[in-house]
């Protein structure tokens, strides 16, 4: 019964795809039989692109026929070709998948090291190499690192600050190696010991080198010579707001999951949920104002505090969750050995919720990284902005459309959260599906 | 003696003015540094420091109406487009300049131009500079100028080759389409009442003359075959930049690139579309500049206002971005520019953009217009225009 | 000293904190009024002097109510949460029922400001007619602003005639100029109003296009996410963890740069989709330009965000699943297929039910990809300005109230995001009773 429901509701939904493709995308004010000016247009391309990818499954299938015919004869054995041929067939879809995954990235990065800004233009390249030529695989001509150059133009940097800058770099050359060698060797205690250490290192580096720089490093005329400076307020910003998430969820998520004997500890809890379910930013006339009274405007204290709203629930939850997944046991002990509840809270559950606070704090960072519609109200000057407010400028300033240097932007932008979430991979996964499970 | 009380006055004058005033701008390159250079001069002469903050065209009106009460705005801003200034005036955040300026010091100044910063009799700004779309092309494709529009349409379609395009403007955006409308007879968004003030009360962007100016655009769309799908003010001016263009709507601030790509190109009026009942004209839009009527600093910030708007200043503006500007004494000047005289006789076409709070409320709803009716070849245009004028007449009614 | 039980003593708990803070809050506002006579402070002063209240009052309450230590726990998220959450959303559902906006924003109409010529008291002789100047009929109980070098002062008017008008309060100083008071007044269920009176070309097609945005967007990420998920979790498949890693790119990411990203990939003419499709005989196809395909354009973008986080998630669900029960399940004889449908589907409900839910919560308040990528169009007939093809309740409530089509409707964007709130608040409501993560935690 409940199968044939299922079988009914999904036939309803695939029904309703097939009238609005039929009815509304493919109809003729929608979809026109006309060539894109300065594209390349193949006729029935798709049909050679199946036939390659059918040639692909057919040379998939001869392999894995003759390699289990050869492997048969030399072994004596009987064994199916077929798990052979779906392997390859799973390896086939993962690879195609990958391609289209990986598709806006390799543009965006091509584009970066483009300055001619090939992507988009009308001029067609003429290699006579038709993927090349309908610029589907990037077309570079001459590479270069003009886009960068142009992001970095201006910056000037402290003797000190190259050290530390190096000593950053140090560090994530270790981390990574480290981690390689993770990969090569078996398992050992220094590894973590040392990539932990090497982390820290790298982190705080980074964060000394945001606090030292000044607006005045940056003479770079234009806007986008800027760039590292809102990097720079943005590790600033998304730090400080992170740190404050953990500040003030530790000690309410505890309360939540350790006192269970407060009355009205439940109607407090439906509180810190439903209070986060406010749009948010659609207060920002209320916050402006408030920001204005305490005389916070243009400031990052005041954008953190303003972000500060947003994250207390959500955190508190999952560090609340985090607690009940430990058992109490070892605070009761503590707590018959006169231990008092702030002492077993500092002295056995902070250590223990390492894990949890960094998720709590990545959160917040990647979360708040390239916010750009509070930073956007609270900001004013193009000293000031964060990343998010920055990069959107590139793409809706009045009339103007630097693609080149959105690219490379875009790129150098997305490589801290990049790093930061390979890095910390395993605190995002358990982190989100913790959360997400106790939601 | 004379000479020591001068110095004296400088010295007291300097002493007395101290203090700073923040500017915000929307400018950008060599734009930008004419003004940091002319703060710089200003600090020498008066002692107040003037902070430059560059602040996204898009974000000035908003930021400055919320903040300005709070005293977190500028005291001073260059520049606002005047179709922006009875909505600022009214929510009561820009200064009423009467008091600070001269009869003399105005009569440099076009009226056109006075006419536009003035909102409910009151003068509320200083404008700099005017501007206006008109039609651009490339001397490359087209020796001269059409006259006509079958001229114009025999040009477009010869040059709108696989690899070169005819014509190609900003399409969905109603700034750049106010021309049609004027030619098919809607000479202003509003008409003028009996004292010659803007009445909001009767839109003339209806009926008629708005449906066949936006049968005229989906036209130049799908009849035409002139400005395919996709086609937004980035897509326009990269490939004008590209020398991929024959011709395109576009205005002064554009020129500075097209230079630097070193296209020639000429201006000149578009031609009177087919059927229409009068030329084509654009919209006249003025920059100015504005004092925060809550600043601390309001003399000093007058003040820079008034160097900024001189003949001479004006002119080294010009020379720096290329903007117009309407200063008579910098228009002489300026004559022999074929840029200022080609916008001049486009200019002359053109009807100033109303300046009063009311036409806030017309833009969204006619750039939702104009993107309707070129969204498909069959698009109802009647109920296009109605439901417009519906939510431009409820939108001034609430 | 036990806690009082029962609801009394929470109540009395929370008049406690509740009263700290309060005193805090009061005692900052206070002192910094008064300081601010004597010397210029920043605004903050009163955060810090609040501060200074507060730590000492906590410790001298707690000594007082011991059993109080408990909840202090929870103070400085509450402070926080009071501040910087709750006060905001206040003045929001207070600006709800108000005709607040950029026009009407509680200050003087710049425009009317007219010259005093002669003053009497509270009655002042304009140079102009009162009706003309101040633009008002009948101008009687306008308000109006008062003020000359220095000074201001509001009032309202009591009578109006020719030049000259009464104000309720006669100004302690030579009145230079009298402007009209741009107020904004208490409206009542009027924007609610406005809001229904134009459901069909706003709130009912945003809200259906809401629900189907969100519904599909979970649906398409959770069934490349299990597709992936179960491929992914045979140990039999080499270089799985490669690929594991390799395939959350688009989640590790920051989202707000990639929807502008692609932005650019989507454009009709130079987009790579579009080249793409060209060599592979497809015409272009207008992404975002026609408000059919620009919803598709949504979904398929927020597919490529999001199946990465669903993949993960399978992935740890499946986890879960004990060998045994394949194992067992083989010598019974089944086929793979059999222990798919037997075994691990049925099993992947419990956990995956919750992330689905939330998924959904999620992206029904999505505003960025939205107001990113298509900026809620393109155009569609029959609709407002603010509500195009692919506008969502949140991101229509931003245009309306912050954007240049909306024309700073303040008000009007705060009743829809009661609305919005409301919306969400039933969807949560649902999502707990269907998981039961609420009796769990009672």
């Amino acid at each position: 019964m409940r199968r044939l429901f299922y079988l009914l509701l999904g036939g309803l939904v695939l029904y309703g795809a097939y009238w609005f493709a039929a009815h509304r995308l493919f109809d003729e004010g929608s979809y026109r039989k006309q060539v894109a000016f300065g594209s390349v247009f193949v006729p029935y391309g798709w049909a050679y692109a199946l036939g390659f990818l059918l040639g692909l499954v057919l040379l998939l299938l001869l392999y894995s026929l003759l390699h289990t015919a050869v492997a048969n004869r030399l072994q004596g054995r009987r064994r199916s070709p077929w798990p052979l041929f779906l392997q390859g067939l799973t390896h086939l879809f993962l690879w195609v998948l990958i391609l289209l995954v990986y598709y806006p990235v390799v543009q965006v990065v091509a584009a970066s090291f483009d300055p001619t800004n090939n992507l988009f233009s009308f001029r067609r390249p003429e290699t006579g190499f038709l993927l090349l030529d309908a610029k589907v695989i990037p077309y570079l001509p001459r590479p270069s690192l003009e886009n960068y150059a142009a992001l970095v133009q201006g910056v000037v940097l402290y003797p000190y600050q190259v050290g530390l800058l190096l000593l950053a770099g140090l560090a994530l050359v270790g981390v990574a190696l480290i981690g390689l060698l993770r990969r090569l060797l078996p398992e050992e205690d220094w590894m973590d010991l040392w990539q932990g250490r090497l982390l820290l290192l790298l982190t705080l580096a980074v964060f000394a080198l945001a606090l030292l720089l000044s607006p005045r490093q940056f003479t770079g005329q234009g806007t986008e010579a800027k760039f590292l400076l809102w990097v720079r307020n943005t590790f600033l910003i998304s730090g400080l707001t992170g740190l404050l998430a953990v500040l003030l969820t530790a000690t309410a998520g505890y309360a939540f999951a350790r006192f269970r004997h407060l009355p009205g500890r439940y109607p407090m809890l439906l509180f810190f949920i439903f209070v986060q379910m406010f749009p948010g930013f659609l207060a920002l006339v209320a916050i402006y104002y408030l920001l204005s009274r305490l005389d916070l405007l243009n400031t990052f204290t005041g954008l953190v505090l303003a972000y500060s709203g947003g994250i207390i629930s959500f955190g508190t939850w999952v560090y609340k969750g985090y607690l009940e997944s430990i058992s109490p046991s070892l605070e009761e002990a503590a707590m018959v050995d006169g231990a008092t509840k702030w002492q077993v809270f500092t002295k056995i559950l902070l250590p223990l919720s390492a894990p949890m606070f960094v998720f709590i704090f990545l959160l917040q960072f990647v979360g708040t990284y390239s916010e750009f519609v509070l930073a956007n109200l609270v900001l004013t000057g193009v000293e000031s902005w964060n990343v998010g407010v920055g990069l959107r400028s590139f793409t809706t300033g009045q009339f103007q459309t630097k693609w080149g240097i959105f690219a490379a932007a875009s790129v150098l932008g997305s490589l801290p959260i990049l790093f930061l979430f390979y890095g910390f991979q395993q605190y995002f996964v358990s982190g989100y599906t913790a959360g997400a499970v106790k939601e | 003696m004379r000479k020591a009380l001068a110095v004296l006055a400088l010295g007291l004058s300097l002493a007395l003015a101290q203090g700073k005033i923040t500017v915000w701008t929307h400018f950008g390159g060599p734009e930008l540094e004419w003004l940091k250079k002319q703060a710089q001069a200003f600090e020498r002469t008066s002692g107040t420091k003037v902070e430059v903050v560059e602040v996204p065209f898009g974000d000035i009106k908003q930021k400055f109406i919320l903040g300005a009460p709070q005293g977190q705005a500028a005291d001073l801003v260059v520049s606002i487009p005047h179709d922006w200034l009875g909505e600022m005036a009214q929510a009561g955040v820009l200064e009423p300049m009467g008091k600070y300026v001269t009869q003399g010091y105005l009569a440099d100044l076009q009226d056109v131009a006075i006419d536009a910063f003035t909102f409910g009799g009151k003068l509320f700004g200083l404008p700099a500079f005017a501007e206006s779309v008109a039609l651009i092309y490339n001397k490359k494709y087209v020796k001269e100028a059409p006259k006509t529009w079958e001229e114009f349409l025999a040009l477009a379609r010869q040059h709108t080759t696989g690899s070169t395009f005819g014509f190609l403007y900003n399409i969905g955006d109603p700034y750049f389409n106010f021309g049609f409308f004027k030619a098919f007879g809607a000479e202003n968004v509003f008409p003028k009442d009996a004292k010659g003030n803007l009445d909001p009360s009767r839109l003339l962007l209806s009926g008629e003359a708005a449906e066949r100016a936006l049968t005229f655009i989906r036209d130049l769309r799908f009849r035409y075959n002139l400005v395919p799908e996709g086609v937004d003010y980035g897509v326009a001016d990269g490939a004008f930049k590209d020398g991929a263009l024959a011709m395109i709507i576009n205005g002064p601030w554009a020129l500075g690139d097209y230079k630097k790509a070193k296209i020639d190109f000429g201006i000149a009026p578009f031609p009177t579309p087919p059927g229409a009942r009068a030329p084509w004209g654009p919209f006249l839009g003025v920059q100015g500049v504005v004092v925060n009527a809550y600043s601390k600093n309001k003399t000093a910030a007058v003040n820079f206002a008034k160097t900024l708007i001189t003949g001479k200043n004006l002119v080294s503006f010009n020379q720096a971005g290329g903007r117009i500007p309407v200063s008579k004494s910098a228009a002489k000047t300026l004559e022999k520019d074929p840029v200022v005289a080609g916008f001049s006789r486009v200019f002359a076409l053109g009807t100033p953009m109303p300046n009063i709070p009311e036409m806030g409320k017309v833009w969204g709803p006619w750039a939702n217009a104009i993107n309707l009716a070129i969204q498909r070849p069959d698009s109802n245009i009647k109920k296009i225009v109605e439901d417009m004028v519906a939510e431009i007449r409820k939108g001034i009614g609430r | 000293m036990r806690h009082p039980p029962g609801l009394k003593g929470f109540l009395l708990a929370l008049a406690l904190l509740l009263g700290l803070v309060l005193l805090a809050a009061g005692v900052g506002l206070l002192g910094f009024f008064t300081l601010e006579a004597y010397v210029a402070l920043p605004g903050w002063t009163i955060l810090v002097l609040a501060l200074l209240v507060l730590v000492p009052g906590a410790v001298a309450v707690g000594r007082l109510f011991p059993w109080l230590s408990d909840w202090y726990y929870f103070l400085p998220a509450l402070a926080f949460l009071l501040v910087f959450t709750l006060y905001p959303i206040g003045l929001t559902v207070y600006l709800a029922f108000t005709d607040y906006s950029g026009a009407r924003n509680g200050f003087p109409d710049r425009s009317t400001e007219t010259r005093v010529v002669g003053q009497e008291g509270a009655r002042l002789r304009l140079e102009e007619p009162v009706k003309e100047a101040l633009r008002c009929d009948p101008c009687v109980g306008e308000p109006v602003e008062v003020y000359a070098e220095g000074h201001r002062m509001r009032a309202r008017i009591l009578e109006a005639e020719g030049e000259t008008l009464l104000l309720d309060r006669t100004p302690p100083f030579a009145a230079g100029f009298v402007a009209k008071v741009n107020a904004f007044r208490f409206v009542g269920l009027k924007n609610f109003a406005f809001i229904l009176s134009q459901a069909s070309q706003a709130l009912l097609p945003v809200f259906a296009w809401n629900v189907v945005f969100a519904g599909s967007t979970v649906l398409l990420n959770a069934l490349l996410g299990l597709v992936l998920g179960l491929v992914l979790n045979n140990r039999a498949l080499k270089l799985r963890n490669f690929y594991r890693t390799v395939l959350i790119v688009s989640w590790a990411l920051p989202g707000v740069i990639t929807v502008q990203v692609w932005v650019a990939l989507l454009n009709y003419n130079f987009g790579a989709i579009n080249r793409l499709l060209g060599v592979l005989g497809v015409y272009p196809i207008p992404w975002l330009n026609d408000p059919d395909w620009a919803k598709v354009a949504i979904l398929l973008v927020n597919l490529w965000l999001g199946f990465p986080y669903m993949m993960t998630a399978t992935l740890g669900a499946l986890s879960t699943i004990p060998d045994e029960l394949y194992e067992a399940a083989k010598v019974d004889g089944a086929t793979p297929w059999q222990a798919l449908w037997g075994i691990t589907l049925p099993l992947l409900e419990k956990p995956m039910v919750p992330i689905l839910l939330s998924s959904f919560a999620f992206n029904f308040n999505n505003f960025y990809i939205i107001y990113l990528l298509t900026g809620g169009g393109p155009a569609q007939e029959g609709r407002l300005a603010t509500a195009q093809a692919t506008d969502i309740l949140i991101s229509w409530a931003y245009k309306t109230a912050f954007s240049a089509e909306g024309q700073s409707a303040y008000g009007l964007g705060a009743a829809i995001s009661l609305l919005i709130f409301a919306i969400t608040v039933a969807i949560s409501l649902v999502n707990f009773r269907a998981t039961g993560a609420l009796r769990e935690v009672r």
